[in-house]
């Protein structure tokens, strides 16, 4: 009796783990939301801004939502190591990436990295967020500047590769992915729209996994 | 009645005392002459101490924004290697120190490191690698060593970073230490 009982409570509390990796460029906020995520979440806060430096290596967070547990990994995003990314694309439920929107010399090199993410053939069916960062200073660009960028920025990539015959032909997933894209603003720093994000994760990958499990039965 | 309860009160805050003081226990590791036990004393001191090589280890108890670490400097030489795992059971982070400079010996250091890392006993612990001799030219970045040492994709389980160090001057190591407070809080 006692360990039916146990079973089910078991049965009834059990909570599913999604992952979640953090990717952008090296001083776009990653470390920064990873740690201002654990402090809204979590008890023990998590390091504050003035102690986080580049990341060569990773960090992880964990916070606990209703029946779910979402974990986070932070990789480090210098140039040297981004060629470890691919290594976590296969267990991950979501993608999350950071775009500095205050740094508008670096925006071109964030769109390059980004559109190889977007288009790594393991993650394509995982979603994918994109988070303007530092939202706090005047100076950066808005949602709806980032996508405009990046689209602008896309364009011209594309024009490009037309006049160079042979390589103009795009998926058509891709081209729905970058359709239904997501943009929010975040201030990592500040922790303003970080709840807003997380809430969609959490939205997200519930239901990328109830597709998962009806595509398994049909 | 009286004297049961009495009894069972006091075993009962003993408990609690107990794991109250408990130390957190910090492995350091890492080869010969990488700098641990003078990484050990400039944590502890604060103060750049002469050493020689440890056979044995040292322990001190570092405290460090009110929480007590108990540090245990392992020998790094080859025929003592073999004894780190004595230490692993209820470690609560490592340390693991590298000498930058010494390019002959990365390889040495990476295999130490990756046989260690397998053990079960360590399986989620929190990992500092302290690239330590950044002061000496020619010093491979924390970057480099990082690529070499191949942690990324194989370690998931587990919080790691690489820094770098250099003991003699005091640099890079709180925040180092920072970050594996964290680190450590979390689980």
């Amino acid at each position: 009796m006692y360990h039916l009982l146990k079973g089910l409570h078991e049965y009834l509390t059990r909570k599913e783990e999604f992952s979640v990796i953090i990717l952008g460029l090296d001083g776009a906020g990653k470390t920064t939301l990873l740690e201002k995520i654990k402090t809204l979440y979590n008890d023990t806060p998590g390091l504050s801004p003035d102690k986080i430096g580049p990341t060569v290596g990773q960090n992880m967070g964990k916070i606990t939502l209703p029946s779910t547990i979402l974990k986070f990994w932070d990789l480090g995003g210098q140039r040297g190591i981004r060629s470890i990314w691919h290594r976590y694309y296969d267990d991950c439920h979501a993608v999350v990436y950071v775009i500095d929107a205050q740094d508008r010399e670096r925006l071109g090199e964030g769109w390059e990295v980004f559109d190889s993410v977007l288009s790594a053939p393991q993650i394509l069916g995982v979603p994918l967020l994109l988070l303007a960062n530092k939202q706090d200073s005047p100076e950066s660009l808005s949602v709806e500047e980032i996508r405009n960028d990046y689209e602008d920025w896309y364009r011209h990539k594309l024009d490009s590769a037309r006049r160079t015959p042979g390589t103009g032909s795009e998926g058509e997933h891709r081209r729905e992915r970058i359709a239904s894209l997501d943009v929010m603003g975040i201030s990592a720093l500040e922790g303003t729209g970080v709840r807003a994000a997380v809430d969609w994760l959490f939205i997200r990958v519930q239901n990328s996994r109830r597709r998962e499990e009806q595509s398994n039965n049909s | 009645m009286g004297l049961s309860f009495s009894s069972l009160y006091n075993s009962l805050t003993s408990l609690v005392h107990w794991s109250k003081e408990q130390d957190v226990r910090i492995l350091m590791l890492g080869l010969d002459a990488a700098g641990k036990t003078t990484i050990l004393y400039r944590l502890q001191i604060g103060e750049v101490v002469s050493t020689i090589p440890t056979i044995g280890f040292n322990v001190e108890t570092v405290e460090y924004k009110n929480i007590k670490f108990q540090v245990w400097d392992i020998g790094g030489q080859s025929s003592i290697r073999p004894y780190w795992r004595c230490y692993f059971p209820n470690s609560s982070a490592i340390i693991y120190v590298i000498d930058s400079s010494d390019r002959d010996r990365l390889s040495t250091s990476r295999t130490e490191l990756l046989t260690m890392l397998s053990e079960e006993e360590l399986a989620g612990v929190p990992l500092l690698v302290f690239c330590n001799k950044q002061d000496v030219e020619g010093a491979l970045k924390p970057e480099e060593i990082s690529e070499q040492l191949g942690l990324a994709g194989g370690e998931k389980g587990r919080d790691w970073s690489v820094r770098g160090s250099c003991a003699t001057k005091g640099e890079g190591l709180e925040e180092g230490l920072d970050w594996l407070v964290n680190a450590i809080q979390k689980k």
